[in-house]
């Protein structure tokens, strides 16, 4: 028998279900209604529908939080913009920049050693050297050194002035204000324990030479022992001087803070950057928050590839094994 | 609700395909009796998942045979642990009965009862219910290609057994 025959055989044969059979299962289909069949979302078309609709939602949400940070940022950049320069006389300057150095104070009543070093961006340096050394005549102060140099682009002024202590605070808020502030370095080194200690072997030097003056005073006194206390008192005197000298040196170098004045001309004019507008802001702000989500998807992705790529690996081989175990079951 | 209306009744599923289920099965399987039991499981697991059944994703026809091949497979799962259990499968294989096919002469009987399951199975898919090659490849779970290098192999070893046969 040919192959079509055999074809032609088996498909006229009819293997229609026995009478028992049939009733059985259409019993079954009347007994129970059978619910409708749930209308199901493919997960091709799902994701051809989920995929877009997050690419939507997080360019809007970029879109709309950068609008809404552009106008909260203006607020904040306002108020943390430098202070332009003032360009004429350092006593207009004076007006303009309120922001003074923030200058530590000394403690009342103890020796301190102060010194300060600021570091100022000035319009014009000339008048800003100027404008420093009457401020520190005015404060009672005097210029230990100055060194200015112009005629570049950069010109530069270094003073070393000294200021009364108790007026420190002030003069600094004054030279903070001849320019803007580039840097700023105070240091205060405590010196009262040497005073007190000096203060205190001037206390004992005296009071011993007291006791010397009031045995020399004793009439009875041998002529060797008088020499030798009054060799002593010699000595005493002595030490005394030169330990007031001592701490009189102290008490005047701590009495005046040392302020270094660093004068740097400002920059050539350079354009000054125009301020974005608010559409342009709002769309920066969208940019970066895109750039972040891209890279939080990225991590996501390099994080996630690997795990991915295991469970297909998994499902692949529970698919190979089942269709093998399948495949030997209808073997026989 | 378009695609919803063109879903049919569970009943009329039943009528139209009852026939081509249990002929299935009967390929399958080689026993009437067993096959007539797979149906009504098969038609009764249809029943509590017609819900799942999506006409966009195959015929009611082919969704069913899907059900009646997996009801078959856990059968015969079911039909080797129990063997293994007795250690007597070389004594269970049954002896064939003639008529199980329906109408077929008796070598082509025969020679279909030898082949296995697998083989028979696509007989069944192709030649009996006429399935197209995607549809039958669907049911088997594989490729079209590889449902029809099979369906080639088990007529050819049809056709080897009947000549065999004759020649006998």
């Amino acid at each position: 028998m040919s192959q079509p025959e055999l074809l032609e055989q088996i498909r006229a044969t009819r293997l229609p279900a026995s009478p028992e059979l049939r009733g059985r299962v259409l019993a079954l289909a009347s007994a129970v209604p059978a619910a409708p069949p749930r209308r199901r979302w493919p997960a091709r078309r799902t994701a051809l529908v989920l995929v877009p609709a997050a690419v939507v939602i997080a360019v809007v949400g970029a879109l709309v939080a950068g609008l809404a940070d552009s106008g909260r940022k203006r607020s904040v950049e306002s108020a943390q913009a430098p202070r332009p320069l003032a360009r004429d006389a350092a006593t207009t300057q004076e007006k303009t920049h309120g922001a003074a150095a923030e200058s530590v104070p000394a403690s009342a009543g103890r020796a301190q050693r102060y010194e300060s070093e600021l570091t100022l961006k000035v319009a014009s340096l000339s008048s800003a050297t100027k404008r420093a050394l009457q401020l520190t005549r005015s404060y009672r102060g005097y210029v230990r050194s100055v060194d200015y140099g112009s005629g570049t682009a950069r010109g530069s002024a270094d003073l070393v002035v000294r200021v009364p202590v108790g007026r420190v605070q002030a003069a600094l808020v004054s030279f903070s204000a001849l320019g803007e502030i580039v840097a700023q370095h105070t240091s205060i080194e405590d010196v009262q324990p040497a005073v007190d200690r000096r203060f205190r072997q001037l206390q004992a030097i005296r009071d011993r030479i007291a006791k010397l003056q009031a045995q020399l005073e004793d009439p009875a006194l041998a002529s060797d022992a008088r020499r030798t206390l009054e060799n002593r008192l010699v000595a005493e005197r002595r030490r005394l001087v030169v330990l007031r000298r001592v701490q009189a040196a102290l008490l005047r170098q701590v009495s005046l803070a040392t302020v270094s004045l660093s004068l740097r001309s400002a920059a050539p004019a350079v354009a000054a950057p125009r301020r974005p507008g608010r559409i342009e802001r709002a769309l920066d702000r969208s940019g970066s928050i895109l750039v972040g989500e891209l890279q939080v998807a990225v991590y996501v992705l390099i994080v996630g590839a690997p795990l991915l790529v295991l469970l297909a690996l998994v499902l692949a081989a529970a698919r190979t094994w089942r269709r093998s175990a399948e495949a030997r079951l209808l073997s026989r | 609700m378009g695609v919803l209306a063109e879903v049919p009744s569970f009943e009329s599923v039943v009528e139209r395909h009852l026939d081509d289920v249990h002929g299935y099965l009967v390929y399958l399987t080689r026993d009437r009796a067993v096959a007539e039991d797979l149906t009504a499981e098969t038609f009764e697991r249809a029943l509590r998942h017609w819900r799942r059944f999506d006409p966009r994703r195959g015929s009611a026809r082919t969704w069913l045979l899907n059900l009646a091949r997996s009801t078959a497979l856990d059968h015969f799962r079911a039909e080797e642990r129990r063997r293994r259990r007795e250690s007597a499968y070389a004594l269970e294989r049954r002896e064939h009965e003639d008529g199980v096919f329906g109408g077929l002469s008796p070598a082509l009987e025969r020679a279909l009862a030898e082949l296995s399951a697998g083989e028979r199975e696509v007989i069944a898919l192709r030649v009996l219910l006429d399935l197209d090659g995607e549809a039958a490849a669907r049911v088997l779970g594989i490729s079209v290609t590889a449902c029809s290098t099979r369906l080639s192999r088990a007529l050819k070893k049809l056709e080897e057994r009947m000549s065999a046969d004759v020649a006998a």
